[in-house]
């Protein structure tokens, strides 16, 4: 699929109401449908049904949520998906069942997080009393409501520290002591008891946690400790009675849990249509976007599922829908990790070039270029496929760099470095680097032809003919990059810069100009500059795209260096040094250099290629899914 | 910002988005409008809805979104702190949502009327308003917060909402943390760019500092110490200890009195809050105008518009919502210009 979204079919499907849930539950199953929810069938369908089901799933959902946090891991159904249709009222059901069900594990979580609000305190508290031992500072005195002084022992978040600090101090008060270290810091403040009501004030919104001081702490240290250990022991009892009970709880309500989650995942299809539903009494409509390979399952599947009537009809996307039309990434086999990569510069226009076969292309044979040897290649596969699991889809990419380094490798004559094991079938890169870099700037040349090639084509396909014939990147543009490499390349050859391509030269560069300025509505001033930064972004980016691509060359010869380097450090070690040194070099060259490289082959992608004429700005296909994961 | 190609960028498309700016005396003459044809002029007439309650939630949101358009197409050429900095100041949205989603809760409003006061935000502000929403209490709403990049927050609000059940105590720590991130971000620039910014959001916290913490110490009759704690860092004319001083007086005149030189100097005093409010967002707004024509760093003219023009929008919504709710002219030509009204 060169041209992205082509085969999209708009879908409209007309049926009856009831069986509107079955409809999208079939629909979500065959992933094949993204609904479109413009008001299209508002004046013959002025309702969309479902609204009040939607609450209620949304609210279900947000019950079993809750019941996740205390019980760590809900319990999943064992058997698949069942093909249901959910109605009204197993919703309702579902919903006071999962309430009903929050309200008898409600008390156990409040219970949980008290008892963690304890356990801190009691942490806290005894790191707060080996602070102070050391202190010359009687702490007995925190317990007593007598004299002037106001003492303070507690802990605030670190980041409130120095703000409180600085309105005690504006307030007459005092951080007499700092502890701690991370999120929590223990302080103890000191001030006038008759401020007692500032004081609070400020530690309320410093969301201080006073610290109680056992009454024990003054005369025995003995009776402190026991009593720290008891408090420990009763915490860890009520903690223990908590799980039991919750996983009581789990195990006796495990079917029902995961029914309602069955149920909840069934009917989330039906919630995710919003307005691409709509109804009027008995009658209902859905309206989507199908790929057209899918629509012959689309409508089979239908058939064989609904119980009632209905008709299915599609068209092709009209012109004023080109930007609604959503399109399904390119993804299949050895292109999805490069799809993916596309992805994360932007998802390709309805009508426009898809880059993802273009990349994948390019990247193997820049990478490999760079990066030729044919025991560093043969490594990276092995890694690859050896990390698939971990890799998924990435392992493809590893698979493809790894091929193309040997291929390289083998026209470099390079193994693991050494470049006397076997002959070049093409050159070793420093035999001759002008060689080289002559052929990655000519490389450059042809990059930057073919990426502006297509940008005048995505142009022409989005409807702006001026923006291709007069734009960067479009024609004019492209015939002055060329003319200039002709000038350019006759005076580099010693002859004189050719007067047809001077004459050429001028007309593209008015032709620019012109149309750099019609195109803006800033003042006069503003104008005159936007126009001249303009056309010399257009010419300069055409020079220094094309330089960029030395580095192509500059990355084969680094690799021969790089191995000399580590072939020198080697021969001045013993044996077994000299061993070592070249087992780590490889490594080393195999890891760096093949991030580098990794990161300027995509540098070059992007910043060289997309930038240049991907728009990038289409919308995902996001097919109709069976699950939650849609719910907005 | 090196790359003078993109300074020219902005300054082309600040020329010509500025050159859009309404302005106080058009905003005031649509006021004036009758209301046909204001929705004419403002799109309203466009926007479709079953009731007014959703036109006017769409036309709230339409506004939103071109100014995030706006923002969109002035992020374009930036990178790095400056790209980081004008993203926080969007985000002023969540932070909205997440206010009217406590108040929501607070006043036990259905589900389906808070989410319809609730902006629909752009991907890179990425807060899930549904967990939010559908849940059963304060307490159990910010412990969902802890879960989200307001982690820091949410807990320190719990524990205090745990004390004493206010709004504002939540609204006061959220605006803390916005406006703290804020300024960590604009202290990651260099040379002009970090000064003549630091200039301009001091100027916002400090039109916050001040309106927020009368309202606290004499509407709602905190003590003077815990409202000069929730006040922001990086005010410019106002700092902490000024703070506390104009906060430490018995009445608001007499707290007016000790303000410090140069706030609401270029207006007759004051009295009452609106008015303060009216005439520190005034004083923002002239400030805002010569940073946004005049300031050497491109970034702050950038900010500068997108804090005119959302003071534009909040205007455009005011009166278009006015008018369908059909309040008398006078009481909205009073609610767009309080102090023009005073003076009158």
């Amino acid at each position: 699929m060169i041209r992205a979204g082509l085969d999209m079919r708009h879908v409209t499907v007309t049926l009856m109401r009831d069986d509107l849930p079955r409809a999208s539950l079939v629909l979500a199953e065959l992933e094949a449908f993204a609904p479109d929810d413009r008001p299209l069938l508002e004046s013959e369908l002025p309702e969309i049904p479902g609204v009040g089901f939607r609450d209620r799933i949304r609210r279900a959902w947000g019950y079993l949520d809750r019941l996740g946090t205390i019980m760590g891991e809900l319990p999943v159904a064992t058997a698949p998906l069942p093909a249901i249709a959910i109605n009204r009222e197993q919703v309702v059901e579902v919903e006071e069942w999962l309430k009903h069900a929050w309200e008898q594990c409600a008390p156990c979580e409040a219970m949980v997080r008290k008892v963690e609000d304890e356990y801190h305190e009691l942490e806290n508290l005894e790191s707060s009393l080996a602070d102070f031992a050391d202190l010359d500072f009687d702490l007995g005195r925190l317990q007593s409501d007598r004299g002037h002084l106001d003492l303070r022992l507690g802990s605030i978040p670190a980041d409130n520290l120095e703000r409180l600090r600085e309105v005690l101090t504006l307030s007459n008060h005092l951080i007499l002591n700092v502890a701690g270290e991370g999120d929590t810091l223990r302080i103890l403040v000191a001030g006038a008891r008759d401020a007692a009501e500032t004081l609070d004030s400020v530690l309320l919104a410093a969301a201080f946690q006073p610290l109680t001081i056992p009454e024990s702490f003054d005369n025995n240290p003995e009776a402190l400790r026991e009593e720290l250990r008891l408090k420990r022991q009763e915490l860890d009892e009520v903690t223990e009675a908590m799980r039991l009970r919750i996983d009581n709880w789990r195990d006796s309500n495990r079917q029902a849990v995961a029914h309602a989650t069955q149920l909840l995942e069934a009917a989330e299809p039906y919630v995710s249509l919003h307005g691409a539903a709509r109804s009027r009494g008995p009658l209902a409509a859905l309206q989507g976007w199908v790929p057209a390979q899918r629509l012959g399952d689309v409508e089979a599947r239908l058939k064989a599922a609904l119980r009632l009537p209905f008709v299915i009809a599609s068209r092709e996307p009209g012109d004023d829908e080109r930007h609604l039309v959503p399109v399904p990434a390119n993804n299949r086999g050895l292109l999805r990790p490069f799809a993916l990569l596309v992805q994360q510069y932007g998802i390709p226009r309805f009508g426009e070039f898809d880059p993802t076969i273009l990349f994948a292309i390019t990247f193997a044979g820049m990478f490999g270029m760079m990066f030729g040897d044919i025991g560093h290649g043969a490594i990276i596969l092995i890694v690859g496929v050896l990390l698939r699991r971990r890799l998924g889809a990435f392992t493809y990419l590893f698979a493809l760099a790894g091929l193309s380094s040997m291929l390289f490798g083998w026209l470099y004559g390079s193994v693991f470095g050494v470049e006397h094991w076997i002959e070049p079938l093409w050159i070793a890169p420093m035999s001759d680097p002008i060689y080289m870099l002559t052929v990655a700037f000519g490389w450059g040349v042809v990059f930057l032809t073919i990426g502006s090639i297509i940008a005048i084509s995505n142009r022409l396909a989005s409807g702006d003919a001026a923006g291709a014939l007069f734009g960067a990147g479009g024609v004019i543009a492209l015939v002055l990059y060329l003319a200039l490499l002709v000038g350019l390349f006759e005076l580099a050859e010693g002859r004189d810069f050719p007067l047809p391509v001077t004459i050429l030269l001028l007309i593209t560069l008015a032709l620019l100009v012109v149309y750099q300025w019609q195109s803006s509505d800033a003042p006069y001033g503003e104008r005159i500059f936007t126009t001249i930064i303009e056309t010399f972004e257009i010419v300069n980016g055409y020079v220094t795209s094309s330089l960029s691509f030395l580095r192509v060359a500059a990355f084969s010869l680094n690799h021969v260096a790089l191995s000399l380097a580590v072939f020198t450090l080697a021969d001045g070690m013993g044996t077994i040094g000299h061993g070592i040194t070249l087992v780590l070099g490889n490594l080393f060259i195999i890891v760096l250099e093949g991030i580098i490289v990794a990161i300027q082959t995509l540098r070059l992608e992007y910043y060289e290629g997309f930038s240049r004429y991907f728009y990038g700005d289409g919308t995902p296909f996001k097919p109709l899914r069976v699950g939650r994961s849609q719910t907005p | 910002m090196s790359n003078i190609a993109h300074q020219a960028y902005l300054r082309t498309r600040l020329a010509i988005l500025s050159s859009q700016l309404l302005g106080k005396p058009h905003l005031a003459e649509l006021g004036r409008l009758p209301i046909d044809e204001l929705a004419e002029q403002t799109g309203y007439s466009a926007v479709k809805g079953d009731t007014e309650s959703a036109r006017l939630a769409t036309f709230e949101r339409l506004l939103m979104q071109s100014w995030l358009d706006e923002l969109s197409a002035l992020l374009r050429p930036l990178e790095g702190p400056a790209r980081r900095l004008l993203t926080q100041w969007a985000s002023r949205y969540e932070l909205l949502n997440i206010k009217a989603i406590v108040r929501g809760k607070m006043g036990r409003l259905p589900i389906g009327e808070i989410e319809r006061s609730l902006f629909r935000l752009p991907g890179y502000l990425s807060l899930n308003h549904d967990t939010l929403l559908h849940t059963d209490s304060i307490p159990e709403l910010l412990r969902q917060l802890e879960k989200t990049r307001y982690r820091r927050i949410a807990r320190q609000a719990l524990r205090r909402y745990e004390e004493r059940p206010d709004p504002f105590l939540l609204d006061a720590t959220l605006d803390q943390q916005f406006y703290s991130e804020l300024i960590a971000r604009a202290q990651l620039l260099t040379g002009t760019d970090r000064d003549e910014i630091l200039g301009l959001i001091g100027r916002i916290v400090d039109r916050h500092n001040l309106v927020w913490s009368l309202r606290y110490r004499f509407n709602y009759g905190l003590q003077s110490s815990e409202v000069v704690y929730l006040a922001i860092d990086g005010g410019r004319l106002l700092n902490r200890r000024q703070l506390q001083q104009v906060l430490q007086a018995d009445s608001l005149p007499e707290a007016l009195q000790r303000l410090p030189d140069g706030l609401l100097r270029r207006h007759e005093m004051p009295q009452a809050l609106t008015l303060i409010e009216a005439a520190m967002l005034a004083e923002l707004d002239e400030y805002a105008a010569r940073a946004m024509r005049l300031s050497p760093s491109v970034l702050t003219s950038v900010l500068a518009y997108l804090v005119l023009r959302y003071g534009e929008i909040t205007a455009l919504y005011a009166i278009m919502h006015a008018r369908v709710h059909g309040l008398p002219d006078d009481l909205l030509s009073e609610a767009l210009d309080p102090l023009h009204e005073v003076a009158a």
